[in-house]
């Protein structure tokens, strides 16, 4: 298989203040299946409209391990191949992420600092559907390699 | 549940600090591999060559495809059923649940018994990411904090747990701490 290949964000491109996505993530009850498949939690909340109302919600709705992932797409997107993650922080879930709705996940860069020898930048991100923050906002800590192939 | 309903939950308060898995590590059903890898990746549409080039994997100092770090704790889930266990499948109704689920609150000893079940929050730290061929299990399960809570959703209380998740080689790959909220809803409690 080819790999897709974009251009690798270094850390000295990058500058505090600066915004990543918005990803939208439409949510049919379709993806959350192919989700439930992929993810292994197959608690009926999240792909079965009748049992998660009755579970007192008011609709099927997204996962824990697709938002957590959802997160990680959007970072991973910004660091590229040779960018780690080193930690999800904050990751609340406040109001559920319902079948039916599209969630938005963004962030915005607060911070970059060296530590030791590692370039490291924080991300804070949040997932949102309409205007309402739906998870989050919490924090993503990454790595970026430097110009020249530092760390 | 009695009607003083919070005073069911105190021996779970009480225990607040115990391992529940006495450091025993529970390993997930299967090895990372790149099959299971592409279906985590499709419905987030997660396209960094990493998780299916084994050679741009190999370029960043990875031994070979890499997992996405958050499907971590999805490799460390029991299976649901294997030769010689009994069916999951009992009742043919349409919204009917498995006899068994490796990760609803079945397995707490204590307090009362709740059928409502979801993750309110997660904080991850990871030391590195899986790569194909390896596998991973939760080490460990303590429980942080206890506090019993009424919601829109029914009675229940905030359940807070850590746990590492280390390799069948020992390494730790990352160090979780997840809340729950475990609860009789409101339909079932009336």
């Amino acid at each position: 298989m080819t790999a897709l290949v974009s251009r690798q964000r270094t850390y000295e491109e990058i500058s505090v203040g600066d915004e990543l996505g918005p990803v939208e993530f439409p949510l049919p009850i379709y993806r959350l299946v192919v989700a439930a498949g992929g993810n292994r939690d197959f608690n009926s909340i999240h792909h079965n409209r009748s049992y998660a109302r009755a579970s007192g919600a008011p609709d099927a709705y997204a996962s824990t391990f697709f938002l957590l992932g959802t997160w990680e797409r959007l970072a991973r997107d910004f660091v590229g191949s040779a960018g780690t993650i080193r930690a999800i922080r904050g990751f609340r879930m406040r109001k559920f992420n319902l079948v039916g709705s599209t969630m938005t996940v963004s962030g915005r860069v607060t911070a970059k600092r060296m530590e030791g020898d590692e370039p490291v930048v924080v991300l804070e991100v949040s997932c949102q559907v309409g205007s309402d923050v739906t998870v989050g906002p919490g924090e993503v800590v990454v790595t970026l390699p430097l110009t020249g192939g530092g760390s | 549940m009695t009607d003083n309903w919070r005073d069911d939950w105190q021996p779970v308060i009480d225990a607040v600090g115990r391992d529940f898995a006495d450091g025993s590590t529970a390993f997930g059903a299967d090895p990372v591999e790149i099959g299971t890898i592409r279906r985590f990746v499709e419905p987030l549409e997660l396209d960094s060559p990493l998780h299916y080039d084994a050679e741009v994997a190999r370029s960043h100092g990875y031994a070979d495809v890499v997992a996405p770090y958050t499907q971590a704790m999805s490799y460390s889930i029991p299976a649901m059923w294997k030769p010689g266990d009994a069916t999951l499948y009992c009742d043919p109704a349409p919204d009917a649940q498995p006899a068994r689920s490796p990760i609803n609150n079945d397995d707490m000893p204590l307090g009362p018994k709740t059928t409502g079940f979801f993750a309110t929050d997660i904080e991850l730290d990871f030391v590195r990411p899986l790569v194909v061929g390896e596998r991973v299990g939760r080490r460990g399960n303590t429980l942080m904090s206890c506090t019993p809570k009424e919601t829109s959703m029914g009675r229940g209380a905030f359940l807070t747990w850590q746990s590492e998740l280390v390799t069948d080689s020992g390494d730790i790959v990352a160090y979780v701490r997840t809340g729950t909220y475990a609860y009789v809803p409101r339909e079932e409690a009336s």
